[in-house]
């Protein structure tokens, strides 16, 4: 039954999916990971390399190895994406216009022009989305999200020192990981009362104006309920003393250990690499290298 | 004051007005003078939008009077400098379990009240355990706090407050959503609670649940109407109908009974009270003969 | 009441429902050619307009990273593939909403409900406009086609979300000023 199956669908709604191995990774302090995550994000923003890239990649597999996570776990999310990756790559290197403003035309037949540059766009956009797409599963099978929420709480606490609201920031994302299995069960109600009228909450297609005429009266009361669960929420928290940040102590303490390190400090190094690599040009020198050798 | 006897709770003249937008004001409380003293356990009954939850917010400082004053061991709830000593001294658990949990682990939301008072880490650990150990949670202090139970994620509620250590627990319709197996254990936990000398109100439209108290308070349009023993308090039934109350249903058989049978007690509460005076009516006779 | 706890809380529960739109698909429209029309920046609307520009902010972050972790971790559709990239998923969504709050003090004083709609249209456009800038900077797309996807997912988009905000707003602003449940 259609039905049945979307409302089995909300109680599984959850951030990410946790794939104990108890491996190495694992048992890395959450802070050290989220680090190593944010230093993938910068350098697959920052660093044109695709040697840089690839080494990246090769780390990143490295992990999903010491994590014990099968491959084919890892790249469940990334196949279905394969023919939109090809398209875009496409897109890339053909249609965006800019990338054949003195390049060196490698390829023309027709309308059709490769460029190394625009080649280059469409080959990146590729690596870039593997990697992500890889490091960031990696990360959320091998975090939960108590181990999120400690991480983040941990991890921007010092930025309270220089006057940031780290800490109301750490107690908004835990109150959002918080609510979501709430907004499960109510969502799950108020549909169950819609369709005891009639309304019919089947998969199938069915046009915008249909499918918005069904998500108004789901969404409207879902707002309010959870405003009014919001109020009952602030009443529960001053009733515990909760009056800012200031003064709090921690009942969790996490804990670095020497892996930490070396991890971070592994990351770190990569990270500078892959972005130094850019800067240099690499990729041009090892081309130009490459073509004068062979 | 005299210092020497200063109740836990003492209300002056409380009055309260919501102030809904500017043009509507709903009065919520009209004049409550009420003192309860520490170890007491006291049931606040009275049909819905009598003024239950308003006057309980006023205990630990959630609402402070339109006019009158409330005194939560001494302290005024008006001065701010107090307010810690106040909502410590005074833990409310709320009605619906699921809005009340912080926390998505169950001994780190046991900790939210305490780490909010800056408690020392050694001294945190051993409040939760003896907070978790107190509602019988001990066994699921690593869950995830949305698993529990119903009937768990308020006990989880009072842990929380107990771990402030506070003086009195203020119960607001805290057994309405709950299972009979649910509501059975979390009177258990808090009737041990009061035996070990917690202050205790409880706000609630289970008769039965009332019966268990020392003292009904009785609300009607946000003023006193009633306030007694519980045998007392029950034995008006046409009063209670009056202000849209129940009675206890074994108050009701004993009623019937006591009408029809000669010398049996009209002013029973509990089923186990019912069951004595059935088998003591019962079992006369046949002792009699021997 | 403190008036940063409930910032804290109402931050948090909006930043809740936009990651539930996403993660339940509830949040997704079927719209032209397969592309979806999505409605996970309401709550940031929302949120913005009853607690102000920094609540909004907070709101837009969330949202804006967890389009970016289910874009690598879930992705449905090609526009995941971009989102990957923070500067086209997170940075634009953090002006959502303060734009919509301050569109909404304008004009709260002329009518209260058009200033919710407009709200509502200006924190959606504010979305359309900087994701679909930020692609078109990056060279991801070539601008025709950014061009015809503002007007075809982008215009939708900001009537659905006017409609929500207006709707949302309203009745709460009601229930609060008015006669509130006691007792749910
Ligand atoms: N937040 C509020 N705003 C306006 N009126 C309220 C609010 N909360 C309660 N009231 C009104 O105050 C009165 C007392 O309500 P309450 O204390 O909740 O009663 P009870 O808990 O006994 O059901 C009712 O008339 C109710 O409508
Ligand atoms: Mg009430």
């Amino acid at each position: 039954m259609p039905m049945a199956s979307e409302f089995e669908l909300l109680g599984r709604v959850t951030i990410g999916q946790y794939l104990p191995t108890g491996s190495l990774v694992h048992s890395l302090d959450p802070r050290a990971k989220l680090l190593v995550v944010l230093l993938l994000i910068i350098v697959v923003i920052v660093s044109n390399s695709l040697i840089g890239l690839s080494l990246l990649l090769l780390a990143v597999l490295a992990g999903l190895a010491v994590a014990r996570i099968p491959l084919r776990f890892a790249l469940a999310g990334l196949r279905p994406m394969l023919p939109f990756l090809i398209l875009l790559a496409l897109l890339q290197v053909f249609a965006i216009p800019q990338y054949s403003i003195g390049a060196t035309v490698i390829w023309h037949r027709g309308i059709l022009t490769i460029t190394d540059r625009s080649l280059l766009a469409g080959i990146l956009l590729i690596a870039r989305f593997s990697i992500m797409a890889l490091g960031l599963s990696l990360f959320s099978f091998s975090t939960t999200t108590t181990e999120l929420t400690h991480g983040i709480e941990h991890l921007v606490r010092p930025l309270q020192t220089l006057r940031l609201p780290a800490h109301e920031f750490a107690l908004v994302v835990n109150i959002a990981i918080r609510f979501l299995p709430i907004l499960a069960e109510e969502t799950e109600r108020l549909m169950k009362a819609q369709a005891s009228r009639g309304a019919d909450f089947g998969r199938g297609r069915r046009n915008f104006v249909q499918r918005t005429r069904l998500l108004l009266p789901l969404l409207v009361p879902l707002f309010l309920v959870s405003l009014r669960r919001a109020d009952q929420l602030i009443e529960a928290m001053e009733a515990r003393c909760y009056l800012g940040g200031k003064g709090r102590t921690h009942l969790i303490r996490l804990q670095e250990r020497l892996p930490d390190y070396v991890v971070v400090a592994g990351a770190l190094g990569l990270a500078t690499g892959a972005i130094y690599l850019s800067r240099v040009n690499a990729d041009r020198l090892l081309w130009s290298w490459l073509s004068s050798h062979l | 004051m005299d210092g020497a006897e200063e109740p836990l709770i003492r209300i002056e003249g409380l009055h309260y007005t919501y102030q809904a937008g500017t043009h509507r004001a709903v009065p919520a409380l009209c004049g409550i003078d009420l003192t309860i003293h520490a170890g007491e356990y006291v049931a606040l009954l009275g049909a819905n939008g009598s003024g239950k939850s308003t006057l309980l917010r006023h205990l630990n400082a959630l609402l402070l009077p339109t006019a009158g004053n409330v005194w939560i061991a001494g302290w005024n709830t008006r001065d701010a400098t107090h307010l810690r000593n106040v909502r410590t001294t005074v833990g409310m658990v709320f009605q619906v379990p699921d809005s009340q949990i912080v926390a998505t682990v169950v001994e780190e939301d046991v900790a939210f009240g305490p780490e909010n008072l800056g408690i020392p880490e050694d001294e945190l650990r051993q409040r939760v355990d003896w907070a978790l150990s107190t509602v019988r949670l001990s066994e699921l202090q690593h869950r995830a706090s949305h698993l529990l139970s119903a009937g768990q994620k308020q006990r989880l509620a009072i842990a929380g407050a107990l771990a402030m250590h506070p003086r009195c627990l203020l119960l607001d319709e805290a057994t309405a959503m709950l299972d009979p197996v649910g509501r059975r254990q979390l009177l258990e936990t808090v009737g041990h609670l009061h035996q070990d000398g917690m202050t205790v109100v409880a706000a609630t439209h289970n008769m039965a649940e009332a019966a268990l108290t020392q003292r009904i308070i009785v609300l009607s349009e946000g003023q006193l109407a009633l306030q007694g023993e519980p045998r007392a308090i029950f034995s008006q039934i046409e009063t209670l109908r009056a202000l849209h109350l129940d009675v206890p249903h074994p108050t009701l058989l004993a009623r019937e009974l006591s009408a029809r049978v000669d010398g049996f007690p009209a002013d029973l509460l509990t089923i186990g009270e019912l069951a004595d005076a059935v088998a003591t009516y019962l079992g006369e006779p046949a002792g009699a003969a021997i | 009441m403190s008036r940063t706890t409930r910032k804290i809380v109402i931050a948090g529960v909006m930043g809740a429902i936009s990651i539930f739109l996403g993660a339940s698909h509830l949040g997704f429209i079927p719209w032209l050619a397969g592309a979806a029309l999505t409605i996970m920046h309401v709550p940031v609307i929302i949120g913005a307009v009853l607690e102000g520009p920094w609540v909004g902010l907070a709101i837009g972050f969330i949202f804006g990273a967890f389009s970016l972790l289910q874009g690598a971790i879930a992705p449905t559709g090609p526009a995941d593939v971009w989102f990957t990239n923070p500067l086209v998923s997170i940075l634009p969504r953090l002006l959502i909403g303060p734009v919509a709050w301050l569109v909404y003090k304008a004009l709260k004083r002329a009518n209260e409900i058009v200033a919710l709609a407009v709200a509502g249209v200006a924190g959606s456009l504010t979305n359309t406009i900087l994701v679909l800038g930020a692609l078109g900077l990056f060279r991801f797309l070539p601008w025709a086609l950014i061009g015809t996807i503002a007007v075809t997912n982008g215009l939708p988009e900001a009537v659905v979300a006017a409609i929500i905000t207006v709707a949302v707003v309203a009745a709460w602003k009601r229930i609060e000023t008015g006669r509130k449940g006691s007792t749910v």
